[in-house]
């Protein structure tokens, strides 16, 4: 037990929020292999922190159809984090989940004290509410724009110019999931490099080349049958 | 022959991340404090991440200059005394030595770059200069005490605490407020110059002159569980220093450091100069010490 002096010390969080999509659009096979594959992105997650013991990892998540409402709505450790299945249910109000989100990017109920949040958002389709209402929302937010966004789009309806504009930084491109097996990739890459970005020092703020702290995985082709 | 006579004890230490695979910090102090031998203190951070992959020689590039160039300015500072003297040095504190730091810190990363190019990078078109400085990318906190003067520069994020011949503690270079996350400026960032914060506190009396300069990169401030952990560890430090004495701190410092460093997961380097006279109070009975040498001391991790 060291004497030092200053206080109690404690390793700084990382906010990990996935905005998921889970529109009608969705039904079927997407949301299976979704459901799916955040399931087995939870190791390699915990693998992730387990490499930065500085860094304290919190899940939470965020679901979009008709309303937006929170999956997970306390922080949880990820190594208490389980994956109960999400279920598809009517329209894609990205905007209200963008909101919902934005209320908690605010300081407090974010600490001062913390490492950039990650937010991860999943979609397969068109918003149906006001999605800049909600971005301008998230970017109100000093966390807000801090934040590593990550986007995916799964198979060739989503709509890319939106989750491109919630990247917010043209050396950034939607990661395209046109089959199950580019789904499970995409998940493993975003909840894990996101999370290694966001705990990474990043030199002068307005450089626009240092906003690009991680780059997206090249997928391989497609060469499944079962394409989206 | 001039006998320089040590006005200040100085300690530092410097420990690696936990998981990091080198040190990127990097530190130095030279000179005794006196007005023909400045005392100069630096600490610099590199930047660490694979976008900075020099940034352990950028760190090491600052503290060198800075050293250089801030001996050179207290030195010039040693006879303020001439009318209007004291002016011009603060205006040469505040506008020109930033630029020729910036300035002296970019040519060495470049002439570095120079001879050392990436072996990935033959036959590809040649990076602009400021691709080249991101390479090498650091912060820097350096001071310059002499009898009559403290002055301290900084760019980026780190610490510098200052306690007054009364024990107040203040951190005259601390931002406003802090930065979010683990952004921060930066000597390779563009006019970076700009970035760089000055604090000039001329001494007019003798007895009020600080008793402890503490300088810090931003592992041992992050690692605090509360804003105000790093104040009340260098008012803890002042105390340790007053109960336990010079070398109790300079014994407890490398597991005060390898302890934060665990939480905050960074490279922790702290370099602090303690006035000889306080050093050398009772209760802890130490030697008087007269020191004829001009040391120039660093951590001793490998070069690239």
């Amino acid at each position: 037990m060291s004497d030092i002096p200053g206080g109690p010390m404690a390793n700084r969080p990382v906010h990990f929020i996935w905005l998921l999509d889970c529109s009608y659009s969705m039904q079927g096979e997407k949301i299976a292999r979704l459901n799916y594959a955040i399931r087995e992105s939870v190791p390699e997650m915990r693998s992730v922190a387990h490499d930065n013991p500085a860094a304290q990892l919190l899940l939470r998540t965020v679901t979009f159809s008709t309303t937006a409402k929170w999956h997970h709505q306390t922080p949880v450790p990820v190594d208490d984090f389980t994956w109960q299945d999400v279920e598809v249910d009517g329209m894609t109000n990205l905007g209200e989940a963008l909101s919902l989100v934005s209320r908690e990017l605010q300081s407090p109920p974010m600490p001062q004290r913390a490492l950039k949040p990650v937010l991860a958002l999943v979609s397969d389709g068109v918003p149906t509410d006001d999605w800049k209402a909600g971005l301008k929302a998230v970017d109100a937010t000093p966390w807000g724009r801090k934040a590593v966004r990550v986007a995916i789009a799964i198979g060739h309806d989503a709509d890319r110019s939106v989750l491109q504009e919630f990247l917010a930084n043209p050396e950034l491109q939607p990661l395209d999931a046109n089959s199950p097996k580019q789904l499970a990739a995409a998940i493993r890459w975003a909840s894990t490099a996101a999370v290694k970005a966001a705990s990474q020092p990043v030199a002068g703020s307005a450089d626009p080349l240092v906003k690009q702290p991680f780059a997206p995985p090249v997928l391989d082709d497609d060469d499944e049958d079962d394409v989206w | 022959m001039t006998v320089l006579v040590r006005s200040w004890d100085t300690l530092a230490e410097s420990v690696q991340g936990t998981g990091k695979r080198q040190n990127q910090d990097w530190y130095a102090f030279a000179g005794t404090g006196s007005g023909a031998d400045p005392l100069v203190l630096a600490v610099a951070d590199g930047h660490g991440s694979a976008a900075h992959a020099r940034s352990a020689l950028g760190a090491r590039f600052a503290v060198d200059r800075f050293v250089a160039l801030a001996t050179e300015f207290g030195r010039a500072a040693g006879s303020c005394d001439e009318p209007g003297r004291l002016a011009r040095l603060m205006n040469y504190a505040r506008n020109d030595f930033p630029r020729a730091l910036v300035q002296a810190w970019r040519q060495e990363a470049l002439g570095h770059w120079s001879r050392h190019r990436p072996v990935a990078d033959l036959g590809r078109p040649e990076p602009d200069a400021d691709e080249k400085l991101t390479l090498y990318g650091t912060t820097l906190i350096g001071a310059v005490v002499t009898p009559w003067l403290l002055t301290a520069w900084q760019v980026g994020d780190g610490d510098l605490a200052v306690v007054g011949h009364d024990g107040s503690v203040g951190r005259p270079l601390a931002p406003a407020e802090e930065d979010l996350g683990d952004e921060t400026e930066s000597l390779c960032g563009p006019q970076a110059w700009r970035a760089v914060r000055t604090h000039w506190a001329p001494v007019f009396e003798e007895a009020r002159i600080p008793r402890l300069v503490v300088l810090s990169t931003d592992g041992l401030s992050k690692s605090f569980a509360s804003g105000d952990g790093f104040t009340e560890f260098v008012e803890g430090m002042d105390g340790r220093l007053a109960t336990e004495g010079f070398e109790g701190v300079r014994t407890a410092l490398p597991d005060w450091l390898r302890h934060a460093s665990r939480y905050s997961g960074d490279d922790t380097t702290l370099a602090a100069a303690l006035l000889h006279s306080y050093a050398a109070r009772p209760p802890t009975e130490t030697e008087p010490k007269t020191d004829t040498r001009t040391d120039t001391h660093t951590h001793t991790d490998s070069e690239n």
